[in-house]
């Protein structure tokens, strides 16, 4: 299987509805750009997790990031995003991913041994520069499987 | 300004159910998401891991999660949401996905309301803990 990593994420009318059909979302905002247009806006709204779902495609793509941080796809947790917007994305901007820093740090758990913690900070720029939201994304790796 | 916020006050609700997940809403969220860890959608991969079955990606929930505060006041109102994983979702699991106004006070002259919001199933297991600030937003 091959990953293209374009620079850039543009945010696509398509992409937009097929991810929020993804999550049940009727809000007409996200699927209709002449609603969109006629409340004002340049185009469709991108749901507020959608840039979650663009960074597997970006070029900080998933599979690449498990591999930089030597993790485990078997015994990886998300722990916990954080967004913070600027305002909202829409639809014919390219926004692109600046990785900022990575904290790592280790916990003693009760369920799975000791476990590494991954805080990552994020920026997404558009095609004018400007930061329209920031993201911090936390990675959990056990040592062993969890048990529920 | 929507009526939403003309009349936000502390202790308001909002929330709707999500009727028993399947294997198939996982599968869509992978396509929809870019989400395509096997642990999701592979059984015998699941297996290997040690678990019974796939599980739900925690974003699909959070993508959900994120209806409340959209739904409530509007998809350009959110300044910020935040979420916390707490526990996985399961095949048949249904879920309730909820808000509560925690907070409702004026920040620079605009209206703003801080949400404090949950994911819980029916057998009372929070899959998530999420948090969002919304207010007015037009565009310029």
């Amino acid at each position: 299987m091959a990953f293209i990593n374009p620079p850039g994420l543009p945010i696509e009318r398509g992409k937009v509805h097929e991810f929020a059909n993804s999550i049940g979302a009727e809000e007409p905002l996200y699927h209709d750009e002449e609603a969109a247009k006629a409340a004002g806006l340049p185009s469709v709204v991108a749901p507020p997790t959608y840039t979650s779902a663009q960074a597997f495609f970006g070029e900080k793509n998933a599979p690449n990031m498990f591999k930089d941080l030597d993790l485990d796809l078997r015994f990886v947790l998300h722990g916990g995003q954080e967004f913070i917007y600027e305002r909202p994305v829409f639809a014919g901007e390219v926004l692109t991913a600046v990785p900022g820093e990575v904290v790592a740090s280790t916990k003693e758990g009760k369920r799975g041994g000791s476990m590494k913690i991954f805080d990552t900070f994020t920026d997404y720029k558009n095609q004018d520069g400007e930061v329209v939201m920031r993201v911090k994304n936390t990675l959990l790796q056990t040592a062993g499987v969890v048990k529920e | 300004m929507s009526d939403a916020f003309e009349n936000v006050k502390e202790g308001d609700v909002y929330s709707f159910v999500k009727e028993k997940f399947s294997r198939t809403d996982f599968v869509r969220y992978a396509g929809g998401g870019g989400d395509f860890n096997p642990i999701h959608h592979d059984q015998k991969f699941a297996e290997a891991a040690g678990l019974p079955t796939v599980f739900g990606m925690g974003m699909l929930t959070a993508g959900i999660l994120s209806r409340v505060p959209v739904e409530w006041f509007g998809a350009t109102s959110l300044k910020s949401y935040g979420i916390r994983f707490q526990s996985r979702l399961w095949p048949e699991d249904t879920v309730t996905f909820k808000g509560v106004v925690a907070k409702v006070y004026e920040q620079d002259g605009v209206k703003h309301a801080d949400l404090e919001l949950s994911a819980i199933t029916q057998k009372d297991e929070v899959l998530i803990k999420g948090f969002s600030t919304v207010r007015p937003w037009s565009p310029a």
